[in-house]
């Protein structure tokens, strides 16, 4: 009987569609923004994290990177153009945010990710982000 | 057991610089990736931390950042693969990788200072070179 009850109560179940701004931003995945943001049935919870904590957190991983001066860090910084790094030094941040968010950035989104703002933009659009 | 993931590695061949660099990041990230499991294998965690190992292996790779022949970075690239395949299965034991990797070395003439720590000017520049 629960069986047959509940495609019954799925067939009436109305997700409000929300209306999207789509703000011009050729840097971000476009689609998964907008798929990610209506999650009624998701079973994580409330685990989404705020933009604040984001920002603090990528923030903590390029401050603690041994090479980096922590008093110029900013979340606007480009870590070649302000921090002096290089492109070894960019991949290896990139890949301490990973395990930092405990995610995995494909190689082609890793090669695009060379500042602060990228950083906390990419972190903040991907659904996985820990 | 790990033989796997190395096993699929085409040798690489490139036909660029560019193409170089790109696998030699590719690598980096692949090697960043095992970093967790090889702290696992060996028991790391008291001694070092995965931020620390991160930042041996990028040393190590930009030691020769200087090298502009595709082809000797190609080689490079196979003898670093099979370093990272023989430490991610285990074929390596904890004292090798904390000798290599964890301990700071520091130049080719400290291999004989464990034995002989001299004082003597004279040895030390006849250790780095032959003109002096």
């Amino acid at each position: 009987m629960a069986a047959a009850l509940r495609p019954a109560i799925l067939r009436h179940l109305r997700i409000p569609a929300q209306a999207q701004s789509l703000t011009v931003d050729p840097s971000a995945p476009i689609l998964s923004s907008f798929m990610n943001r209506i999650r009624s049935m998701s079973s994580h919870g409330d685990e989404h994290l705020t933009h604040e904590e984001v920002v603090d957190r990528v923030i903590d991983v390029v401050k603690s990177y041994p090479k980096v001066d922590p008093s110029k860090v900013t979340p606007q910084v480009h870590f070649q153009k302000d921090l002096g790094l290089d492109s070894l030094d960019t991949v290896e941040i990139v890949m301490a945010l990973e395990e930092e968010f405990k995610l995995e950035i494909p190689d082609k989104e890793a090669d695009k990710i060379d500042s602060c703002p990228l950083a906390i933009e990419y972190i903040s659009n991907h659904p996985m982000a820990a | 057991m790990a033989f796997t993931m190395r096993a699929v590695k085409v040798p690489p061949n490139s036909a660029s610089l560019e193409e170089a660099r790109h696998r030699v990041f590719d690598f980096f990230r692949t090697a960043c990736r095992s970093l967790p499991s090889v702290m696992e294998i060996y028991n790391l965690d008291d001694v070092v931390t995965i931020s620390q190992l991160r930042s041996t292996i990028s040393a190590q790779i930009r030691q020769n950042a200087h090298i502009t022949n595709p082809k000797v970075i190609d080689m490079l690239l196979l003898k670093g693969e099979e370093e990272l395949s023989n430490i991610t299965e285990h074929a390596k034991q904890r004292h090798h990788i904390i000798g290599q990797y964890v301990v700071e070395q520091s130049g080719p003439h400290d291999k004989g200072s464990t034995k002989d720590p001299s004082t003597s000017e004279f040895l030390k520049n006849f250790y780095t070179s032959n003109y002096f």
